[in-house]
């Protein structure tokens, strides 16, 4: 894997990408808490799973550090600079931060090349740097041969791989990644997996992935285990396993 | 891939919808040309026919009519010697079924006066005298009544004999049946009474002197109204009444487009709820989905108003030859109409786009992490 390495473009006035401290995200009034008081420091870099059952705040969080939805209480900081207070959200998510969806989300009625073309409209960039731009990305994650093929003549990993290939139109910093794997089968899951792990380790990505596979999870450097709003677990994948049973 | 292939992929996705969506509009669009083009024709029709009869000026009375109403001849005596008249020619014009026809344009017209001069007779002669019971039927009447030289047209309870066919160089003199003054006087008894005074200025003068020349005629004929020719069609409370119910009928076409698309933008924008909250997941702004929205609601209309004009142009065609219309006036189609309809379309397309478009803005990027 080659890809052109993109250093952080915010200012690193803190070794921490994340810091969130009392996290609390309340739904339906107050009736529901996805977040009850989450505290975290992620580092630049770190490779990190998010894990937990259904229900268990983790793409909530998710939500948070990717400024798609706004925390009832605490703080959150990105960079040392607090995500709460960002005068342009949007572009923050275009250019610090990429996604990857569990059902991919690519749009029906654009190729695979057009599709990772779609972020960049906010990075003006000329329409021959767009399209050079998703060549190189869909080269990257091995769908050259696919480029002008529609998502519904794609299988579920390459469509996830497009999707990849997406999230990186804009080379952020910070790839989060909900259940990536969630919608293939293993060995597409895999392929999806090595491909996000050989970003980590060749651009120096921070990776955040929510799963609810521990196995994937393992792949981790590090695992944050979600239990009802709160997190549970946070250290060493290796020791997700006892601590569950624990 | 541009911008504008973003928008053209979004109505392409329901083409069925957009397409239904595009006729609606161009329904709207299409009375608008056709309704608004014919009301104009009037205008144009029967001022092209003044220029060919060399007239400057129009003494009429069109109070609350479309036709004007009689009024005494001699009214004429009171303008004729005004300085900077140099010709009167009297007139008295009627709309009237004749035969098969059911409403044609009657002129009778002062026996050797100047509007008889722009009458090339394309087959036969002119009448020998006012007196001769004949008409002259312009190249479309004579094609409408189906007459030829010598056949008998009926008007009222008299017949009188086609002697001539003539080109009157304009639609409105080739659709009418032209006959001598006292004679068309005497059919529909309108004794000593005419409906216009066709003027001729002095050769030189400009429009602010026949503008002067008009206040002047006011002034001492207030059983007529002078006025520049064609103005005083434009002026006409038929005209306006006939404008403002094209109007009316075009914006009720017009608004049934707007619902059209704005229940088609807001059926998308409730499908792609997703899409829109995973565009702003990948860092698209809320200011670049509601332009989305209205580009695309936008390029409904400015495709319905292409539409729209196509088939009005077809739907005027069609309505010409309505027995109504057939010879009286000639839709005026020109590219102004069919620019404002198309900015119509547009301005409807935006309109209608404005909810919708508001609606996307709202969508929570969050929506992106469901399902």
């Amino acid at each position: 894997m080659n890809l052109t390495s993109s250093p952080s473009k915010a200012g690193a006035a803190s070794r921490y990408v994340f810091e969130a401290t009392g996290l609390i995200k309340d739904f339906d009034d107050g009736q529901v808490h996805a977040l009850r008081g989450v505290d975290l420091q992620i580092e630049d870099g770190e490779f990190v799973a998010i894990v937990g059952p259904s229900g268990s705040g983790k793409t909530t969080l998710l939500q948070m550090l990717g400024a798609l939805d706004r925390p009832s209480e605490g703080t959150l900081k990105y960079r040392g600079e607090s995500l709460l207070d960002l005068p342009d959200p949007a572009a923050y998510r275009a250019h610090e931060i990429g996604f990857v969806f569990q059902a991919f989300h690519l749009l029906p009625t654009f190729t695979a090349i057009e599709n990772v073309q779609i972020p960049m409209f906010e990075d003006h960039k000329s329409r021959a740097e767009r399209q050079d731009r998703a060549l190189e990305l869909l080269k990257a994650v091995g769908l050259e041969e696919r480029v002008n093929h529609y998502p519904a003549k794609l299988s579920g990993g390459e469509r996830q791989r497009v999707a990849i290939a997406r999230s990186l139109a804009n080379s952020p910093s910070v790839l989060l990644a909900d259940e990536p794997t969630g919608n293939l089968d293993s060995e597409s899951a895999n392929h999806v997996l090595d491909l996000l792990r050989s970003l980590h380790a060749d651009r120096r990505m921070t990776l955040i992935l929510v799963t609810h596979d521990m196995s994937i999870a393992a792949c981790a450097q590090r695992a944050i285990q979600m239990k009802d709003g709160c997190a549970v677990f946070d250290g060493d994948p290796a020791k997700l396993s006892i601590h569950r049973i624990a | 891939m541009t911008f504008l292939d973003v928008i053209i992929r979004g109505l392409k996705r329901r083409p069925l919808r957009t397409g239904l969506t595009l006729l609606g509009i161009s329904v709207g669009i299409a009375a608008v040309v056709a309704l608004i083009g014919l009301s104009r024709g009037l205008v144009t029709s029967w001022t092209a026919g003044m220029r060919q009869r060399g007239t400057e000026i129009v003494v009429s009375n069109f109070r609350g009519s479309l036709t004007p109403k009689p009024f005494p001849a001699f009214t004429r005596d009171r303008i004729a010697n005004l300085p900077g008249v140099a010709a009167t020619c009297t007139i008295l014009v009627d709309l009237m079924g004749i035969e098969n026809a059911e409403l044609m344009i009657v002129s009778g017209r002062e026996w050797g006066c100047f509007a008889w001069e722009n009458l090339k007779l394309v087959s036969g002669r002119m009448p020998n005298d006012q007196n001769e019971h004949a008409v002259v039927l312009g190249t479309n009447a004579a094609d409408i009544l189906k007459k030829k030289i010598g056949d008998t047209v009926q008007i009222e309870t008299e017949e009188l004999t086609v002697v001539g066919i003539a080109n009157g160089g304009a639609f409105v003199e080739n659709g009418s049946v032209i006959l001598p003054l006292p004679l068309l006087q005497q059919i529909t008894g309108n004794h000593d009474q005419i409906s216009a005074i066709d003027v001729r200025v002095t050769p030189g003068m400009n429009d602010a002197g026949i503008r002067h020349l008009c206040d002047e005629m006011n002034k001492l004929i207030p059983e007529g109204h002078a006025e520049p020719a064609g103005e005083h069609i434009a002026s006409s409370e038929g005209y306006r009444v006939i404008n403002a119910m094209s109007w009316g009928t075009s914006l009720l076409a017009i608004l049934v487009g707007v619902l059209g698309v704005t229940n088609t933008m807001l059926m998308s924008v409730f499908e792609r709820k997703q899409e829109i909250a995973v565009l702003l997941a990948l860092g698209w702004r809320p200011s670049r989905i509601v332009r989305m929205i209205l580009w695309e609601s936008a390029l409904l209309g400015f495709l319905g108003g292409i539409i729209g004009v196509l088939l009005g142009i077809i739907g005027v065609q069609l309505l010409k030859m309505a027995p109504a219309l057939r010879g009286m006036l000639e839709p005026d189609l020109r590219t102004n109409l069919m620019l404002e309809a198309i900015a119509i379309a547009v301005f409807v397309g935006v309109l209608s786009g404005l909810y919708p478009a508001w609606r996307s803005s709202r969508v929570a990027p969050s929506l992106a992490l469901h399902g």
